[in-house]
């Protein structure tokens, strides 16, 4: 059976407004930032994103593991496009160095060193804000979308049915598979399986990995025929379906859909015209 | 009248194997009946009813000859959605059957796919959760469920439609004892209020207490009889199907020829060393409420402990901390001589060794023998002796002969003792398993547990103490000589089986139901001086009336 993300009535104001309006509102967030790299309006885009965190309610001691494993693979991206800095060579051509940071040790006759120049420091600033904003809109949705909505979310966005559903099963499939990969973990364990034992070159760690992949990926496989045939014996795509919950947008909604439309539109032309662009004092 | 359902002649291969699954079944129900359709694992039942409920053909290809006619009519004539109104399947599991967030929309997600109108369905929603009494999880995240409100849930969802006819795939497999005779009574409340009910069981002692009007058996993929429940339990070989113990006592003569196991366990002994210690031990996960309370309790060598309970009542978790896979809020776990927070999970693997539920948790390998290969290898054992380990621990649970099968390629019982053998080759000291018989059939569960037992008691032990929990308290009185019972996060009862399942307030804390074999032990206890299993106290009971006659 599928689980769902932890989320709860918060009693926020924004809990009034219609779930599409607000999850409209995140995506145009998140796509907002694609337009820029200049790290002010970023660093605006995220600080928004973060005010609309703090108006949803959210704490950080319910979201902490989310912050701190989407935290880690953002830390990780930027770290390594810094260091070999190959991400901005679209976006600046010159660099002005601040200082070169080298290993006291040779490998082969070479000496493991970076350049710290302002454009790479700079563009490693946008990348995390870019990144922040993402993630900080992106934690919103499953703790603030009601799980019994997602399907009927989507069919209001315009999906056809099955999409939808299909839609709402994939969003509750991501956990599940969180709690699956937690007791496969488990089982494995307990017969002296320890991940942070493994060795190897890349092959052989992947290989290692397999007592975790193998049963994981087989056990999803394995749910995902039982609901295909659960769904079949109860009908489903049998011809247009009632979705049992209404949505309806109100005056509200409109502003906040507005709010979105602005922002993402706004975003957009203003790039069009130049504005934006990488930015280095 | 004509019959509901008529089969004729059915026979269906799956297109990717050689054999058929069912071969020339004919049978038929009337309108309002209720039958038993009892066999052992890999009869055909689960593609008999693939069959009825039409997932063969539309999602099952294969060979299908002979025909099925519901109504008078062939289902495969019919769209998925006027077949579905026709029969309901709730399936063995009902975490499978459950696919919505909350109790209302998966109530209500047949009818949404029919194209009800809302006010109707909220309408029929209402009314079916309140004919089954669970109008008051209608708003309650399905996840949150406890096993018995899930298997209502699904069946809500099934009644919602209105079908004519109900498939109960196995429909007590996952529930405790009271929550399994509530489900019976429920089903016995459907069959009078007039449904045709086809309750598929191999636990046939509890399946009779839904009173079916006549049963029908099936062996490897054959109908092997079609009649009433006498004339069933006439035919039917007790050492294969779990039947009343009467029927054992009428039915011995036949059987007291075979061999028997002999395996003796002894009572447990509350001055052996402890091997496992819980002090004081309460848990709660993240910044939950405590699920454990103030747990104190020994697993001491030579014990063969039984641990019951309701669903969710604490026990897999109570384990997993002896594992070391949840370390207590309060108090301490002792595991030889340790305390769990000073070792790795895989120090604590040497002592105990744990075998999870599900086997598709745990199987990876491309072999079996790679498979039970794994434990004993990260472990660091040497080559030669994971070699003999492996081959023994195959050999115990009868699998050598499966040795360079792949694992994803054998039925559930055998994978299921492809997870015990991986254990059982670590030659950790305790042998741990969570409900170790889930799954399998009668004769399966009972060889693999007298295999079992012979590892721990026969003439060369090779485990210190056995671990298992479970919800069948025929199999507890017959493999155990200690019983916990776990209720509400406390340990309720700690004991022979004697003292526990005579306590009649323990029972009813624990949802536990006496059977037919108990109740007889408990008759004759007193002069046997144990409980015993059904095989031995029948053997005891007319061996002593051969004496009287003598």
């Amino acid at each position: 059976m599928l689980v769902t993300w932890p989320y709860r009535r918060r009693g926020s104001f924004l809990e009034t407004f219609d779930p599409r309006a607000r999850l409209l509102f995140a995506l145009s967030l998140m796509l907002s930032t694609l337009f820029f790299w200049d790290v002010r309006v970023l660093a605006g885009l995220w600080v928004l994103a973060l005010f609309y965190f703090r108006l949803n309610r959210l704490t950080w001691r319910e979201t902490r593991r989310a912050w701190l494993f989407t935290g880690f693979v953002a830390g990780v991206f930027v770290t390594i496009t810094f260091l070999t800095g190959r991400g901005g060579f679209e976006v600046y051509q010159t660099e002005r160095l601040l200082a070169r940071l080298s290993l006291p040790v040779t490998i082969f006759g070479w000496t493991p060193a970076v350049n710290v120049t302002m454009e790479r420091m700079f563009f490693a600033f946008s990348q995390m804000c870019r990144m922040g904003t993402v993630i900080t809109a992106a934690i919103l949705i499953p703790y603030t979308l009601d799980p019994t909505q997602y399907g009927v979310v989507f069919r209001g966005l315009g999906l056809p049915d099955k999409i939808a559903y299909a839609m709402d099963l994939a969003f509750r499939f991501i956990p599940t598979l969180g709690r699956d990969a937690l007791q496969t973990m488990d089982a494995q364990r307990a017969r002296g399986y320890e991940l942070e034992n493994i060795r190897g070159g890349p092959l052989a760690q992947i290989r290692r990995l397999a007592p975790l992949v193998v049963p994981v990926t087989l056990h999803a496989l394995m749910t995902a025929e039982d609901i295909i045939d659960a769904m079949d014996l109860r009908a489903f795509g049998v011809g247009r379906r009632t979705w049992l919950t209404e949505l309806r947008f109100r005056r509200h909604d409109f502003v906040l859909l507005g709010l979105s439309a602005a922002l993402f539109f706004g975003s957009m032309a203003a790039a069009a015209l130049g504005f934006g662009r990488f930015w280095v004092p | 009248m004509a019959p509901i359902l008529e089969v004729h002649d059915f026979t269906f291969r799956y297109a990717a194997r050689p054999q058929p699954a069912v071969q020339g079944i004919s049978f038929s129900v009337e309108e309002g009946e209720m039958v038993l359709v009892a066999g052992p694992s890999g009869c055909g039942k689960s593609t008999l009813l693939r069959a009825l409920n039409g997932l063969i053909p539309r999602s099952y290809k294969g060979d299908l000859q002979g025909s099925i006619r519901i109504g008078g009519v062939d289902p495969r004539t019919w769209p998925l959605a006027r077949l579905s109104q026709q029969v309901g399947t709730l399936l063995q599991d009902p975490e499978r059957q459950i696919v919505a967030a909350d109790v209302l929309h998966d109530v209500a997600f047949g009818l949404e796919n029919l194209g009800w109108p809302r006010s109707r369905i909220l309408e029929r929603v209402d009314e079916v959760l309140h004919a089954l009494g669970i109008s008051h999880l209608r708003d309650r995240p399905t996840f949150q469920l406890s096993g018995g409100e899930k298997q209502r849930v699904a069946l809500a969802g099934v009644l919602a439609m209105a079908p004519r006819i109900l498939l109960l795939d196995e429909p007590l497999a996952s529930l405790d004892p009271q929550s399994a005779q509530e489900a019976l009574a429920l089903f016995r409340q459907l069959h009078q209020e007039g449904h045709t009910v086809l309750l598929v069981e191999h636990r046939v002692e509890d399946a009779v207490r839904a009173r079916p009007d006549k049963a029908l058996y099936l062996e490897e993929g054959r109908l092997a009889f079609m009649g009433d429940l006498e004339a069933f339990f006439e035919r039917v070989d007790p050492t294969a199907v779990k039947v009343p113990f009467p029927v054992w006592l009428r039915r011995w003569p036949g059987v007291r020829g075979r061999p028997m196991p002999r395996v003796e366990i002894p009572p447990a002994s509350p001055s052996a060393p402890p091997l496992v210690v819980f002090e004081d031990v309460s848990f709660g996960y993240g910044d939950g409420p405590d699920v454990l309370h103030g747990i104190r309790a020994e697993i001491r060598k030579g014990d063969s402990l039984a641990i019951l309970g309701p669903n969710g009542a604490g026990k897999t978790t109570l384990l997993k901390l002896a594992m070391g896979l949840l370390k207590p809020r309060r108090g301490r776990v002792w595991v030889g001589g340790k305390t769990t927070r000073e070792q790795t999970v895989a120090g604590i693997a040497h002592t105990i060794g744990y075998v999870f539920q599900s086997p598709s948790q745990m199987l990876f390998a491309p072999t079996v023998w790679e498979e039970v290969a794994f434990g004993p290898r990260n472990l660091g054992h040497p080559p030669d002796q994971i070699e003999a380990d492996v081959r023994w621990a195959l050999e115990l649970v009868g699998l050598l002969d499966q040795a360079q099968s792949s694992p994803w390629a054998l039925s559930f019982g055998q994978q299921k003792r492809v997870t015990i053998a991986s254990v059982l080759s670590m030659r950790s000291r305790i042998l741990v398993m969570d409900e170790p018989t889930a799954g399998q059939d009668y004769r399966s569960y009972m060889r693999l547990m007298d295999a079992i037992a012979r590892i721990a008691f026969g003439p060369a032990p090779a485990v210190d103490a056995l671990v298992f929990i479970t919800h069948d308290l025929d199999l507890a009185l017959s493999f155990a000589n200690r019983v916990w019972v776990v209720a509400d996060g406390r340990l309720i009862a700690d004991g022979p089986p004697e003292e526990v399942f005579s306590d009649p307030e323990t029972m009813r804390q624990g949802r536990l139901v006496p059977t037919s074999l108990l109740e007889a032990n408990r008759q004759h206890w007193r002069r046997i001086g144990r409980f015993l299993r059904a095989e031995r106290l029948v053997e005891f009971l007319q061996g002593t009336e051969t004496a009287h006659r003598a």
